[in-house]
């Protein structure tokens, strides 16, 4: 299980981040789209529909990587106040009710989506520019793809943490928001410093990585 | 049970999952599929188990969130905010506002203040702006003997004004909800948003001048002694480069010059330009920073896509109709209206966050907004308001907890509640304000784009 866990995390993380660089590709590509429209007066004809491409592609893909890290939104003002076995074993039940069912229907209607779209090589409406959009929609089947393989992991992570009393641990580092970086270096602060720690002060504290 | 009980309970069963801590997104898709499979159930197409209209529309509204040009700019908003985050910019800006501000009553709480208001606004991060102040304005405050809770109140409201004041993000997630045009919810915002900085501002020196003991004014020997020129050279490689950013894409927005994406990119562009010149743009963070962006972007954009569906299945069953028949039944007066929904929004921003109230609770109120001749817009930056403070009520007060878990452990939850507390009557004043002469929030649109 650990190392389906594993697997699956990887494979989410792989997808996630590779997609995560389309940012800069459209932060630029917006950018000469804007460059062209003002200074050379020659504004293209696909650059709109590339940029929602790029934006959907974008997020679609990062579903399974954000779910891997436990970056979906939830209401957990309740959740938080749970022994983890608590935690794991509501998720676990709630896991086969309102996470698999509605990924399932996102495959199979994306499939059929997507198959009509590559019967005819679907091409965009908004610009004159004819820009394919059959390989798009496939994005769909692919992000739900990627979010089954990623929900079977966090099944996984559950029954682990049933066992054990738990959460399993990442095997991997990952990058973090700075509030949580910070907020557990000044943990360490306190720890090491101990009672002493009330007065010290660190304005010019900066974080060095 | 008639298909709007249904749609009644549908509603019940959502809310009580939330309480059990699920992803909201993948919640709101599976009951969206599950409820519109029997809403859509036609037994005459029933070939097989997938015969049933709610794929259809299920992946017609994913698709319609992954085609939304409104959306597109939330992505490049957010990798603009991760970059300005990391560029190494707060501590210079604080430094040089307190230098700055330095003859003002409560100086270093002003000079915290407007860094936090601006930092907020390019990054549009509050947990970030609230960590980062709270590390490094926070402990100079106490140093310079503030009062604990007068210091934490100032760094969790400042914080908060990011969400706000343009270009912000829940701006532009209520225009994908509401149909609002973003150009001119930004428009609208940018009076009530400063309106409210303002006031928070005015409270600070005001409470400086009438209990100088909050904020004591710095000995001689802690001024440091700078020329008029220093200060000028400061302001102009600290202060006003990220001014002008903030500025440019506002006003490459608001003249129409650019789409928000396109002003969103030339911002990130700015970000990588301004984080390198400051030396801070390294291969790590940039990398931290297009990681993060898809995640949150991920974070903001499913629930995009489990909601359209879950509401469409919902107002299919006739639940929408049913709430405005029943809330047109009570026969309130728009006052009222407009007072039940702002509490309803309060109240909602106890336990859950911006986006999920947005995303799912707004639309419920949007419908009904024609009936009592209430202007989404307003309605809009009303709401914008409102959700300040769900940063800072407890028991989710995000920015206390934030500030608490950085500040030094002999400050009290209860003494940063205390703090926020008069900031919360400021966010309350701004809202009546605003009620009472709309054209704070409407006069900027009307000029820029007409009626």
């Amino acid at each position: 299980m650990e190392r389906y866990i594993h697997f699956a995390d990887k494979v989410s993380a792989w997808f996630g981040k590779a997609f995560a660089w389309l940012i800069l590709v459209m932060t630029f590509g917006v950018g000469y789209e804007v460059f062209v429209r003002y200074v050379l007066r020659d504004p293209t004809s696909w650059a709109f529909d590339v940029s929602y491409m790029m934006y959907g592609t974008l997020f679609m893909m990062a579903g399974a990587y954000t779910l891997s890290r436990d970056g979906h939104v939830r209401g957990d003002f309740v959740y938080r106040l749970w022994k983890p076995k608590v935690q794991a074993m509501v998720e676990l039940v709630l896991y086969f009710i309102f996470f698999f069912p509605g990924v399932i229907a996102l495959i199979v209607a994306g499939t059929k989506y997507a198959s009509r779209s590559w019967s005819y090589t679907e091409v965009s409406v908004m610009s004159p520019a004819n820009v394919p959009i059959f390989q798009f929609k496939t994005v769909i089947i692919l992000a739900g793809v990627l979010l089954l393989i990623q929900g079977v992991a966090q099944v996984f992570r559950c029954i682990i943490c049933i066992r054990t009393g738990a959460w399993p641990q990442y095997t991997e580092e990952d990058v973090e928001e700075m509030e949580d970086v910070l907020l557990r270096e000044h943990e360490k602060v306190v720890l090491r410093h101990g009672s002493e720690s009330i007065d010290v002060v660190h304005p010019q504290e900066r974080r060095d990585d | 049970m008639t298909d709007p009980q249904i749609a009644v309970m549908m509603l019940g069963i959502f809310i009580l999952v939330i309480l059990l801590g699920f992803p909201i997104a993948f919640t709101l898709m599976a009951m969206g599929v599950g409820f519109g499979y029997y809403a859509y159930y036609d037994p005459e197409r029933m070939q097989t188990l997938f015969d049933n209209r709610i794929f259809d529309l299920f992946v017609n509204q994913t698709y319609s969130v992954m085609a939304n040009d409104v959306l597109t700019a939330v992505p490049l908003f957010l990798f603009m905010g991760y970059i300005v985050e990391r560029a190494n910019i707060v501590d210079r800006l604080f430094h040089t506002l307190y230098i700055a501000s330095r003859r003002l009553p409560g100086s270093m709480a002003v000079a915290a203040l407007l860094t936090c208001a601006m930092f907020a606004t390019a990054t549009g991060i509050i947990g970030a702006v609230v960590t980062l102040m709270g590390m490094l304005a926070f402990p100079a405050m106490l140093k310079a003997r503030y009062d604990t809770s007068f210091a934490s109140g100032v760094i969790c409201a400042g914080g908060c004004l990011g969400i706000l004041i343009p270009p912000s993000i829940m701006l532009i997630v209520y225009a994908a909800t509401s149909n609002v045009s973003i150009v001119k919810l930004y428009a609208g915002a940018i009076i009530p948003g400063f309106m409210l900085a303002g006031l928070y501002m005015v409270y600070v020196v005001g409470r400086a001048v009438l209990n100088p003991k909050l904020a004591p004014k710095p000995r001689p020997e802690e001024i440091e002694d700078i020329s008029l020129g220093q200060v000028v050279f400061q302001l102009a490689t600290s202060f006003f480069p990220l001014a002008f950013l903030i500025l440019s894409v506002l006003g490459a927005i608001l003249f129409g010059l650019a789409t928000p994406s396109e002003a969103a990119s030339i911002g990130a562009l700015g970000g990588l330009l301004l984080a390198a010149c400051y030396r801070a743009l390294t291969w790590q963070r940039l990398r931290e920073s297009v990681y993060l962006t898809v995640r949150t972007s991920a974070m903001v954009c499913w629930l995009f896509v489990g909601s359209w569906t879950f509401s469409s299945v919902f107002s299919y069953l006739g639940g929408e109709h049913l709430i405005s028949e029943f809330v047109l039944g009570l026969n309130m007066s728009p006052l009222a209206f407009l007072l039940m929904a702002q509490l309803i929004i309060f109240l909602l921003g106890w336990p859950l966050e911006w986006s999920e109230i947005i995303i799912i609770f707004v639309p419920i109120f949007l419908p009904l907004l024609p009936h009592f001749g209430i202007d989404p817009l307003f309605f809009g930056i009303l709401v914008a308001l409102n959700l300040q403070t769900s940063f800072l009520t407890p028991p989710m007060a995000m920015a206390a907890y934030y500030l608490k878990g950085v500040a030094p452990p002999h400050v009290q939850l209860m003494e940063i509640f205390k703090g926020v507390m008069p900031f919360l009557s400021m966010i309350l004043l701004a809202m009546v304000i605003m009620y009472v002469f709309p054209g704070v929030a409407l006069w900027l649109p009307e000029v820029f784009y007409g009626r």
